[in-house]
């Protein structure tokens, strides 16, 4: 019963697999030719470090994932306590605070390139009426400031998804639990501490890795917002291989690119969960 | 028990400014559909302004170039999940119920693609497509969406059928009836609601899913979040019109939402924590 969903998968993995792994080998820009040329052994994998940013946007993407990771985590957190008090209206509360998650990202790209625009837009505007600091080529074009100003519509859209996942654990711990803390004299803190984190723990590590990888492929919001600018300051990995293979057509570099990322992307995987999730099983 | 006053007023100050900073910049986006273009980067910024219907009429009306595109991703976002989901639950089903040689090693697979870097696939499909002649069409969107909706939809539906009781299925065994009927008649019912809201969850990744049809679409498949664009030329910024297509763009995803209500938790975990 699994074999039809399993084997068009299958088709549909392997042949883009296959592709990269033949062409990083391989001589081939779609500008020069429609078909590969000869094999040139490692020289995509040279050029990747020579002629692309990558270590530039190996850096970005890191920066953006566990940077927004950790931000997304302790702001969701802090809500879903919030959420949690129980009080009359939270289920409307709940509902609103989906909404960003339903937007399309490269949407939520224009919303706030709109809010961020020129010196006319509102975010502009806001940091000049309470005298926030601002560089003079705007957030998104100053180097300082672009990968903050990138992340900034990323939280808005994924720190209601944590709250709302946590807010989920969180009411799954049993009330009786924190009442006989409470009994035995604890803080607040404490509760949180000792009783509700080692609760909702696993729940954390989950979708600690659902949204690592999710935050390691940033993609549209670069595009739709910085283009990878300014210079390379804001390109991701994803965005970089978007660019050598789709808008330069170098097939081979890109086919390497795309074996080194995988290559990397595995490895965070591997570490996370060897790190966080011993014994877990799917 | 006024302490207790303070800290709910407190708590409810708290969420309330969480809700503005989360619901403002949507709701300022929509705003930006239906204002005159003068208003639309004033300092101060207005708030207030008489309501024009203009950006929406000349999307989608005359000459109403988004129209078409708004079909492209309801028949796009249909397809997919026509496609996605009698796979999905046939596999799903067989995942959930019988002992396969390397389930674990299956599903972190279907992980991978889901979460994988979509740009990835972009390059071989762009050229695969180009190669046997449906280069530009729906259905080569539809078939390269499948990548991470099978896997998505998977996952979901194994959850949902992880939760049915086996013994129902297992007296109908005895009774002697088959795999398949076991399955049309027992299994499929029970699951409805994982089914529908398996289905809808696809649907709105298909339909956000920008990607793909980036690179995969031409002028006459392109999809409604690629119409976005077009209002963002070289030669001027409509910002009103970018709006007015990403406000009917967003209004079917958040509806489809707000009827999930209970189960958003979960699709969005892909069933592995059930709110």
């Amino acid at each position: 019963m699994i074999g039809p969903s399993f084997i068009f998968l299958f088709a549909l993995t392997a042949y883009p697999l296959y592709f990269s792994i033949k062409n990083a080998f391989r001589y081939w820009n779609l500008q020069t030719s429609p078909v590969p040329l000869h094999y040139i052994g490692f020289d995509n994998f040279k050029n990747v470090f020579a002629f692309t940013p990558f270590f530039a946007s190996l850096r970005n993407t890191l920066i953006i994932s566990f940077g927004g990771l950790l931000i997304e985590l302790a702001l969701g957190f802090i809500i879903a306590l919030a959420l949690s008090a129980r009080l009359k209206y939270v289920n409307i509360v709940r509902a609103l605070l989906i909404m960003p998650v339903t937007v399309a990202p490269v949407i939520v790209g224009f919303m706030f390139r709109y809010m961020y625009w020129d010196i006319v837009g509102l975010i502009p505007w806001l940091a000049n009426t309470i005298h926030f600091p601002q560089p003079e080529a705007g957030y998104l074009g100053s180097p300082i400031t672009v990968l903050p100003a990138l992340l900034l519509p990323d939280i808005w859209q994924w720190t209601p998804f944590f709250a709302l996942v946590l807010y989920a654990a969180i009411i799954g711990v049993p009330h009786e639990i924190i009442e006989a803390a409470k009994v035995d004299g604890a803080s607040p803190i404490r509760i949180v501490r000792s009783v509700i984190l080692p609760t909702i723990k696993p729940v954390v590590v989950v979708i600690g890795l659902l949204q690592l990888m999710r935050l390691f492929n940033t993609f549209d919001l670069v595009y739709v917002l910085t283009n990878g600018g300014p210079g390379d300051y804001s390109r991701t990995l994803s965005f970089s291989l978007f660019r050598e293979g789709l808008i330069n057509f170098n097939i081979g570099v890109a086919a390497a690119m795309t074996i080194i990322i995988l290559l990397i992307l595995n490895v965070i995987v591997f570490a996370y969960s060897k790190l966080f999730m011993k014994g877990t099983k799917f | 028990m006024r302490n207790n006053l303070i800290q709910k007023t407190g708590i409810s100050l708290f969420l309330l400014s969480i809700l503005i900073f989360f619901i403002g910049p949507i709701v300022w986006f929509f705003a930006l559909a239906i204002r005159p273009p003068e208003t639309a980067f004033q300092s101060p910024p207005s708030l207030f302004f008489k309501p024009t219907l203009e950006s929406l009429k000349y999307v989608f009306v005359t000459p109403g170039d988004s129209l078409p595109q708004l079909v492209n991703s309801i028949l796009i976002s249909f397809g997919t999940i026509l496609i996605n989901l009698p796979l999905s639950f046939f596999a799903a089903y067989a995942l959930s119920r019988y002992a396969i040689r390397g389930k674990s090693a299956i599903m972190g697979w279907y992980l991978g693609l889901l979460m994988g870097p979509a740009v990835v696939f972009l390059i071989p499909y762009f050229i695969l497509m180009n190669n046997i002649g449906l280069s530009g069409t729906r259905l080569s969107i539809i078939l390269v969406l499948q990548l991470v909706t099978i896997p998505f939809s998977i996952w979901l539906l194994k959850s949902f059928i992880d939760d049915l009781p086996i013994e129902v299925e297992e007296a109908a065994q005895v009774d002697g009836a088959g795999a398949l009927k076991i399955l049309s008649s027992i299994t499929l019912p029970l699951c409805r609601p994982g089914v529908i809201v398996t289905m809808m969850f696809a649907f709105v990744f298909a339909w956000n899913n920008v990607v793909f049809p980036i690179i995969l679409s031409n002028a006459e498949s392109a999809t409604i979040q690629i119409g976005v664009f077009s209002y963002f030329t070289s030669s001027g910024v409509q910002w009103g019109q970018i709006a007015a297509c990403a406000a009917v763009a967003m209004t079917l995803p958040m509806i489809i939402f707000l009827a999930l209500d209970k189960f958003v938790v979960r699709g969005l975990t892909f069933g592995s924590v059930k709110g």
